[in-house]
């Protein structure tokens, strides 16, 4: 009866080995090709003939696709136009903070950018900060989802703190994200003309219509001690509130772009186009960067050569790698499979016996 | 060989045991110790043999039994039929037994706290805790307990399975029937409502419900025989007796009573001592009046017993002892590696937070209002820090979120990996079928679950000789008779084919098992006992068929004319002596405990057995006093050589011991076991002397063992030699191939037997062991000095003879290139003075020159002690494989033990981490599977570094850029989902299906084993390369994406998803490119992870509430996303690649050769490139 408790196959025995031995049965193991590991299958070898054909296919592929993503970059027309500095009068050089905190100073600004090239519509308004760290653990963590899908969730605020209530009452959208919504505004005007911004559609068709509540309508929202940025318009409810949504997409890396809104005119080239910025958003207090910035797009994004640049890099690498392989292989071949390499073959001395 | 050698001291098992434990002590004494030609002749257990003489002739088998008293405390008392009684004092278990471990209530908490003894666990454990401190929640709640919740169900409910399958057997064990003694009447009482103290009766063929006290049988002399196959797995029967005191009682009609007084319930099988009191008389009870739990009652009508022990206190459930635990040596290395890994996490978190609290310092000034730091609490009525208990401890807090954020940097889920990995390869060793052994039924057993990679790294292995290499199935194969050699193996006519048969009643009485005669001794056999020859032959086969403990029994076939003897017992030496007594004319037809009858060409006669002395291990001798029909009384004696001829009459017939003891050489050197077989005839004085002396001597209360051998000794005198005969101990099918296959892969075998020198060599000739181009060195000694001469001697020359190279040797021989392999020959005396001194290290550097080691004369713990010897010095793995009880330690020693399931019981078995059926299988079981499950373990521990420490570098690089504030683009789902279902399928499979080289090759080339030996799959530079390229790959997954996105409108979740892709894709395409066999689950499981990582992202990215919601779909409509995609997993795999192909190409692996012979030639077909290959193959063994 020692069966039970050994943990092989032997226990199938059990405690009745009387019936098992009665029966006689052969345990002999059944045949197929699975239990025997021998199920068909395909065993790649790195043939000489397959690694160069790997090498000269991705170079093939990656060359080609480097070239048309650079040239989509470059087709790209962007104006990046930095005015945090040059927005604060130079009486308050030596204190932007100052500036950027009084209730009283006049915060609008002037800014004439060319238009290098033609820009075609649709022109991307974007806000770009640097050394912003939206991605901070505090700051991302610090916002409620479940109370800016409903109003059944406004009490949700756990999460938000330091910006979660007021005296009133909760505050929607709580938290530091919110709270920290961008508030700098743009006007254009080209040949004192006003261009057009359209502000609809900036955000995730998939946030609009789902993630924020079309219920819920901002509440006690900067009013505390504190004033983080922008505030809302506390007759619309957020599924409305586009910047929000925006804002509320929180960046990846320090370094990010906003949606600001859409010109659906074309630029022409060499052309000055007037900005009047109202500068009120703070980026002094720790350094950060505001560029304003107005972008074509292509397929790939924005300007970015990078990846094409490094597209054409590994292609590059893989035709030089495939023709070094070509060299080696006619230089120094060696026959797939030839039984002189085996280890034992090579040295004599080598043998165990 | 003198007998009170000092091995006898090492194995130190008590004498008290000794009669029925053969193996366990026994054979182990005699194959270990018996210094003359019946080397291995297992006839010791001639078993407790009841003699007519005095009715207390069953208790000579506690002759050894010293008479000490049990103290009371350590006693249990058994009212014999008073159940009540008994255990209202002790609360005896019941006869119910539990081999499950769990109840349903009480599976969890005993469940998680057997799983928790594991470091691993309870790191995860601590990591889990840690995250539920409000300031450290980097997960959220649910999904940081879900890894470890994880694991602990996939193991919980393999741990139920197991338990709910013992369940099964439990219940269905607790269920059977056993008559029980209720009110004087015998009824049918489940086993478990079964009590210590309650009367049972077993029928023939009924398994014993528990271990029980025999109290009377059908027989009339109390003999019972039992198999105890399910005990330790001999099949051969047993002989328990009822004591005479309790034999007449018939529990039906009067009320038996009594007092048993045992010891207290142990695991030994062939031990048991008590005392019972019955009608005032106090008899004493050993271990042939107990019969054990799971044996069966054989060729026994019924038989009555009182349960002394039951339930989980039965004998046989004590023994019920899982596997032992060994650690497999890959995972001993790759613990160092964890630890490296450890300070690796250490070193992250380290960098983190020494940067984190840079940052701080550096920003103290603006902490309150930055816009996402903000310090200050403004909504109270007055300030206060939120969240920020000062700069210290924020960093003590980064510190421990970077441990908790990169806390799969230690694999833990490798292994539950491994484990499972395990499981799986076990299954395919479980099923090959090149490992089933057909005749006895026999599949490989995997008995130790961690230790399966092992196999791929033997460098030495340890073979028992005895049914391990040879079959342990005797044949008799020639005889000395009267100075006469008859070898047979002439023509075997069709008379012979038949063998030798009686007619009983018109019905045909044949020996089970056909032996091959010898046509000139047939004839004399049957020309009757007129001429000298005659008699010699006729006193010859008498002696051979009743010098012996074997029973007979008559077993039915289907045709009712015919009928079989098979003769049952212990040894199967004497076995074959008696089958080849009844082939040539001798057939034992009948014993009792009184006399036997045997049927002599056709005549049946009786014997008388007068007296029966036993084999032990001193003696080295049986002898058995017959009376014989003529009213003569004879003594036969057989025994080893060398304790027969002390006792042999020198002065009579010295013509026949010269030419005797010149055939026992003769038949020893051709690796037979011999016996000399001996006869007296005893005058009626000398009887009568002996049988008093007999009879006191077997009634002596004290010492009896000692007294009894006194008789013997004086019996067994002026023997006149009859004969000696030579039986063969085949070898198993394959040895000598086995043999030759593994030496060629480069591993040692050393053979350890118990057998004498010239058997030894033998056999180690037979089996391709030994060659004749081997120089033998024989280390035979007496002494600690001559030891020492002998070793260093033997050192210079094996130095001289392995480093000479293209001179000549001695022999005046070149050798070329070639070396000449050296044999080492060593003796089980010489060990004694060599083992556990400073000569070890003299012994050791000889056995590494030598290619052979051969130890002959060797105890139990000395072959331990070699295996320690070799264990100790080197790093090389060590398997041990054998069969019996005395190799038990040997394979408890040893890194692998195997154990062979044939004939000699089943404690090797229950010893060993593996067992199967024939020694050949080992050659599959290393050369194929321990290939194979080493190449893909090792392979496995490497990926799995590889594919955590590849995701948490992710992580790392994404932290230096959010202020080290430990916040993950990749979403926590994903993260914690990252090691349990996007990676995790692919790398078991392919650990437990992925084959380097298939079967074929690998036994043609068994050099490509060395890949093991050189740890090539797995070795710190391989380990180091890993690392680097993890690095290089996880900077390409970070980087491309940061730069290309860099400064653009991408949110955190979607660069998350970017990423998360990303490393998955690429960690499955680099085991694909590592998948050495592309069968439709490693497709499928790929791919597979693949697909299921794009379904769990899209659907956590379906759930509002998450911060990331919809992101995947925004992400993936963008040609930069999928350009990333590519651009990630082309960069990161190229070096990996192209070192991977340059290492293929110039500094192939035989292990790469070989697969590619094996793709191309199979193709190609060319018979000239498989000529070549043999041809170079052979060259360097010529």
């Amino acid at each position: 009866m020692d069966a039970n408790g050994a943990t092989t196959s032997s226990a199938a025995g059990g405690g009745s080995s009387s019936k098992s031995s009665a029966k006689k049965n052969s345990r002999k193991p059944k045949y197929s090709r699975f239990t025997q590991q021998e199920l068909p299958a395909c065993k790649p070898v790195l043939t000489p003939g397959l690694v160069i054909a790997t090498f000269t296919i991705i170079g093939i592929v990656f060359i080609p696709l480097g070239l048309v993503s650079l040239s989509a970059s470059e087709h790209v027309v962007e104006i990046v136009d930095r005015y945090d500095d040059s927005c604060v009068p130079p009486n308050y050089s030596n204190d932007k903070l100052k500036f950027i905190q009084a209730a009283d100073t006049n915060k609008s600004c002037v800014r004439i950018l060319p238009v290098p090239k033609l820009m075609k519509k649709p022109i991307y308004i974007y806000y770009q900060l640097d050394n912003y760290y939206q991605n901070h653990r505090r700051y991302v963590k610090s916002r409620s989802d479940k109370q800016l899908r409903s109003k059944s969730g406004e009490k949700d605020i756990s999460d938000c703190t330091p910006e979660d209530k007021t005296k009133d009452g909760p505050i929607v959208p709580c938290g530091l994200v919110a709270w920290s919504l961008f508030n700098d505004t743009y006007g254009f005007s080209l040949d004192s003309k006003m261009i057009k911004v359209n502000k609809h559609n900036i955000a995730w068709k998939s946030d609009k219509d789902h993630k924020f509540g079309d219920d819920v309508y901002p509440k006690n929202f900067q009013t505390g001690g504190l004033i983080g940025g922008a505030k809302l318009n506390s007759s619309l409810p957020l599924s409305e509130q586009e910047d929000l949504m925006v804002w509320m997409r929180t960046a990846a890396l320090p370094t990010f772009r906003k949606l600001y809104g859409k010109i659906e005119e074309d630029l022409p080239a060499n052309k000055k186009i007037q900005v009047v910025i109202q500068n009120n958003y703070n980026t002094y207090s720790f350094g950060g960067k505001k560029k304003l910035v107005l972008s074509t797009t292509s397929w790939m994004g924005g300007k970015n050569d990078f990846l094409g640049i490094a597209y054409i890099i590994v292609g590059g690498l893989c035709l030089f790698l495939a023709v070094f392989f070509i060299l080696l292989y006619v230089i120094k071949p060696r026959p797939l499979g030839d039984p002189s390499y085996l280890s034992w073959n090579k040295s004599p001395s080598g043998q165990p016996n | 060989m003198d007998s009170k050698t000092p091995l006898e001291n090492l194995y130190n098992i008590e004498p008290a045991l000794s009669s029925s434990s053969r193996r366990n002590n026994l054979s182990a004494n005699s194959k270990s110790l018996g210094g003359n030609s019946i080397r291995e002749v297992n006839f010791s257990d001639l078993g407790p043999k009841p003699v007519k003489y005095g009715s207390r002739g069953a208790e000579s088998e506690i002759y050894s039994m010293s008479q000490r008293e049990i103290n009371d405390e350590d006693a249990r008392l058994i009212q014999i039929n008073d159940p009540v009684k008994t255990n209202e004092r002790f609360e005896f278990a019941g006869n119910s037994i539990r081999t499950a471990k769990y109840s349903i209530l009480t599976f969890v908490p005993r469940n998680l706290f057997e799983q928790f003894h594991r470091v691993a666990y309870i790191y995860f454990l601590v990591i889990a805790v840690l995250n539920q401190l409000p300031q450290l929640a980097v997960f959220g709640r649910f999904a940081s307990i879900l890894p470890l919740a994880f694991v602990l169900l996939v193991t919980a409910v393999k741990d139920a399975y197991e338990d709910y399958r013992r369940h099964r057997a439990d219940k269905i064990e607790n269920n059977r029937l056993a008559s029980v003694l209720v009110n004087h009447e015998f009824q049918q009482k489940k086993w478990k409502d079964i009590q210590v103290g309650e009367i049972i009766k077993i029928h023939a063929n009924e398994t014993i419900p528990c271990d029980m006290v025999l109290l009377s049988t059908c027989d009339p002399t109390g003999v019972a025989y039992v198999q105890t196959i399910n005990l330790d797995g001999e099949s051969n029967l047993k002989t328990r007796y009822a004591k005479q005191e309790t034999l007449l009682k018939i529990p039906e009609k009067e009320s038996v009573s009594g007092l048993i007084k045992c010891e207290k319930p142990n695991r030994n099988i062939y031990g048991f001592q008590a005392n019972m009191e019955v009608d005032g008389k106090r008899v004493s009870l050993g271990p042939s009046n107990i019969i054990l739990r799971g044996c069966e009652l054989k060729n026994t009508t019924w038989a009555v017993g009182v349960v002394v022990y039951a339930g989980r206190e039965t004998k046989a459930m004590l023994n019920n002892s899982g596997a032992p635990s060994k650690r497999s040596r890959l995972e001993t290395h790759m613990n160092l590696e964890i630890i490296f890994l450890s300070v690796f996490l250490t070193a992250l978190c380290t960098v983190v937070s020494v940067c984190a609290a840079v940052w701080l310092r550096r920003h103290r000034d603006e902490l309150d209002y930055l816009p996402f730091y903000r310090r200050k609490d403004f909504s109270e009525e007055e300030e206060e820090n939120y969240n920020y208990y000062g700069w210290g401890l924020e960093i003590v807090f980064t510190f421990l979120m970077s441990v908790i954020v990169f806390q799969i940097m230690i694999p833990i889920s490798l292994y539950i990996s491994m484990e499972l990995v395990r499981v799986g390869q076990a299954y395919f060793m479980i099923r090959d079928t090149q490992m089933y052994d057909e005749p006895s039924n026999s599949r490989f057993q995997c008995r130790a679950l961690n230790i399966n990679e092992d196999l791929g790294q033997i460098k030495y292995i340890f073979s028992d000789k005895t049914g391990t290499l040879t079959e342990n199935k005797m044949e008799f194969q020639c005889a000395s008779i009267g100075g006469v050699d008859y070898n047979g193996g002439k023509v075997s006519s069709q008379d012979q084919k038949d063998g030798y048969f009686v007619q009983v009643d018109g019905k045909v009485l044949r020996p089970k098992m056909v032996v091959k005669t010898d046509p000139e001794l047939l004839q004399f056999a049957r020309s009757g006992k007129e001429t000298k020859e005659g008699s010699h032959i006729h006193d010859f086969f008498l002696a051979l068929a009743a010098c012996n403990t074997i029973v007979p029994l008559i077993v039915d076939t289907p045709d009712p004319t015919l009928k079989l003897i098979d003769y049952q017992g212990e040894s199967p030496d004497e076995q074959a002596l008696v089958y080849a007594a009844a082939a040539y004319g001798f057939m034992l037809i009948e014993r009792t405990s009184g006399h036997i009858v045997i049927d002599i060409q056709g005549e049946r006669q009786r014997f008388n057995v007068l007296g029966l002395h036993e084999f032990d291990s001193d003696r080295k001798r049986m002898s058995v006093i017959l009376g014989l029909p003529n009213k003569s009384v004879k003594v036969f004696v057989k025994g080893a050589d060398t304790t027969m001829f002390s006792v042999i009459d020198r002065s009579l017939n010295t013509s026949i011991i010269r030419a005797t003891e010149a055939h026992l050489h003769s038949y020893s050197s051709i690796g037979l076991r011999t016996l000399v077989i001996g006869m007296r005839e005893l005058s009626t004085s000398e009887f009568e002397e002996w049988h008093s002396a007999f009879e006191v001597a077997s009634t002596a209360l004290m010492g009896r063992a000692r007294l009894l051998r006194k008789v013997a000794n004086s019996i067994e005198r002026n023997i006149c030699i009859l004969g000696a005969s030579g039986i063969e101990d085949k070898l198993q099918q394959g040895v000598p191939e086995a043999i030759e296959s593994l030496r060629t892969a480069g591993i040692k075998v050393w053979v350890l037997t118990g057998d004498k020198q010239e058997t030894a060599i033998s056999i180690g000739y037979s089996s391709k062991l030994l060659t004749n181009k081997m120089t033998q060195i024989i280390v035979n000694n007496n002494s600690k000095e001559s030891c020492r001469k002998s070793l260093e001697d033997a050192i210079i020359m094996s130095k001289k003879l392995t480093t000479m190279s293209g001179t000549t040797n001695d022999t005046g021989r070149t050798l070329g290139a070639s070396l000449t392999p050296v044999a080492l020959i060593i003796d089980g005396t010489s060990l004694v003075y060599i083992l556990d001194c400073e000569l070890e290290e003299m012994l050791f550097e000889l056995a590494c020159n030598c290619s052979v080691v051969l130890c002959c004369r060797v105890a139990p713990l000395q072959k331990a002690g070699i295996v320690a010897l070799v264990k100790k010095r080197t790093s090389d793995m060590t398997l041990a494989i054998g069969d019996g009880a005395n190799d038990v330690s040997m394979i408890q020693m040893a890194d692998v033990g195997v154990g062979i399931s044939g004939q000699e019981g089943r404690q090797a078995v229950m010893a060993s981490d593996f067992a199967m059926g024939q020694f050949r299988f080992l050659v599959t079981l290393l050369l194929v599977h321990g290939h194979w499950n080493y190449q893909r373990m090792g392979y496995m521990i490497l990926y799995n570094f590889y594919r955590n420490a590849v995701f948490v570098l992710v992580l790392f690089w994404y932290v230096l850029f959010t202020c080290f504030t430990l916040s993950t683009a990749i979403n926590e789902w994903s993260s914690v989902l990252y090691s349990v279902i996007y990676t995790s399928v692919p790398t078991i499979v392919v650990g437990i299906l992925d084959k380097d080289l298939n079967r074929q090759t690998l036994l043609k080339y068994p050099r490509l084993y060395g890949a093991g030996h050189r740890e090539e799959c797995y070795n710190k530079r391989l380990f180091w390369i890993t690392m680097i390229d993890t690095v290089w790959q996880s900077a390409v997954v970070f980087f491309i994406p940061l730069l290309a996105y860099w400064g653009s409108t991408i949110d955190a979740s979607s660069i998350g998803d970017l990423w998360t892709l990303a490393v998955v894709i690429l960690v499955n395409l680099h085991l694909a490119m590592d998948v050495n066999r592309w069968n439709w689950l490693t497709h499928a499981t790929i791919w597979g992870s693949i697909i299921a990582t794009f379904i769990c992202v899209i659907i956590i990215d379906a759930i509002p509430s998450l911060v990331g919601y919809w992101a995947i779909f925004e992400i993936a409509q963008t040609g930069l996303f999928w350009l990333c995609l590519l651009a990630i997993i082309i960069t990161a795999l190229i070096p990996r690649f192209v070192v991977k192909v340059l290492y293929q190409f110039y500094t192939p692996c035989d292990v790469q050769i070989a697969r590619e012979a094996e793709k191309f030639q199979a193709r190609s077909e060319s018979g000239a490139v498989e000529v070549e290959m043999n041809l170079i193959l052979d060259h360097p063994r010529q």
